[in-house]
């Protein structure tokens, strides 16, 4: 059926098939549109930066404020002893962003609404910040599982929800870019559908919800992209200032 | 002449003043709305997390429904500690 508000997450392949020991590595719509994401964030920077002025062009400006909005963030919630990874959380922030805003546009592919995509990006950050953790307090890190000030009998208890809290983190911070990405299209399509099925006489209310419902996606795209960079500024902070 | 220059700054100051203000009044309510999508998916994640563990170990073990009830209610009991530990970063924000 055309109108299958699914339809629109369909990963297909576009030209030949690759496939290196059994694994499939085509070139799909997925892998198109995040090359358009990559291209475009390359292209705004690059041009931002082209010309130096001290009275800035739109596209200057454009690029000078994205990066002004992404060091405030880090140093707010990450402190200064996170400069260093700028660049990591900088690129994280944008290519989410861009994806999920050229998902907005009609006939366009949402890459970010597939679990494997957010859940790739997650568990990255999840075995990056762990790992960083231990470098730098070594086996004091595993502090963070017992909290100070607990008595002896309840504090089995309290390290295995700990730990179950720790490891919920990845799972939290890719279901929800996933579901709400997923959500926010289908209903779009849904609405879209009942448009067509009800016609000129009654079509006009569900067009008006499409045109609501756009204008909230378009506010959901930026702010799960911003949700994402802070809680990793925020997992980051945790490895890097250590304190329970 | 000085009139002038005195009224370029005044003006000036209460410019970056009200360019401030709607800054941060923006920026708070993406904060809050953050937050508000951040704490639905921090329970829920936890509880299956937990239930996910407990499956596991129940495979393991042949335990069959011992594990998961209990690590099901751990995981509840780590998704409630995950939402209090946001409130908090919240709450230390606000002050």
């Amino acid at each position: 059926m055309a109108a299958n508000p699914m339809q629109q997450f369909e990963v297909h392949r576009i030209g030949p098939e690759i496939k290196i020991s059994g694994i499939d590595l085509s070139f799909t719509n997925s892998s198109l549109f995040m090359t358009i994401s990559a291209v475009l964030i390359t292209a705004l920077l690059l041009f931002g930066t082209r010309e130096k002025k001290l009275v800035p062009s739109k596209i200057q400006l454009m690029s000078e404020m994205l990066y002004n909005f992404i060091a405030k963030m880090i140093s707010d919630t990450a402190g200064k002893k996170a400069k260093p990874y700028f660049p990591f959380i900088f690129s994280l922030f944008v290519f989410i962003l861009f994806c999920n805003m050229i998902g907005m546009l009609p006939y366009s592919f949402t890459v970010t609404s597939h679990i494997i995509v957010t859940l790739t990006f997650a568990i990255f950050i999840f075995i990056g910040v762990t790992i960083l953790g231990f470098v730098i307090h070594g086996f004091k890190y595993l502090k963070i599982f017992v909290p100070s000030g607990v008595p002896i009998v309840l504090l089995p208890i309290i390290t295995i929800i700990e730990i179950i809290s720790y490891l919920s983190r990845p799972v939290s911070l890719s279901v929800r870019l996933f579901a709400n990405m997923m959500a926010g299209h289908t209903m779009l399509k849904v609405f879209g559908g009942f448009v067509i099925s009800l016609g000129l006489i009654g079509g006009w209310l569900p067009l008006s919800f499409s045109v609501a419902l756009t204008g909230l996606e378009i506010l959901v795209a930026f702010l799960q992209a911003y949700v994402f960079a802070i809680l990793t500024c925020i997992y980051l902070n945790d490895a890097l200032n250590l304190h329970h | 002449m000085s009139d002038l220059e005195d009224l370029k700054t005044r003006l000036k100051i209460a410019k970056s003043k009200l360019q401030n203000k709607n800054l941060k009044k923006a920026e708070k309510k993406g904060v809050f709305l953050g937050n508000a999508f951040k704490l639905g998916t921090e329970l829920v994640a936890a509880v299956v997390v937990g239930t996910i563990i407990g499956f596991i170990l129940d495979n393991w073990f042949g335990t069959k429904p011992i594990l998961i009830i209990v690590f099901f209610l751990f995981g509840a009991a780590a998704g409630i500690v995950n939402v209090f530990k946001a409130a908090k970063k919240m709450q230390g924000d606000g002050n």
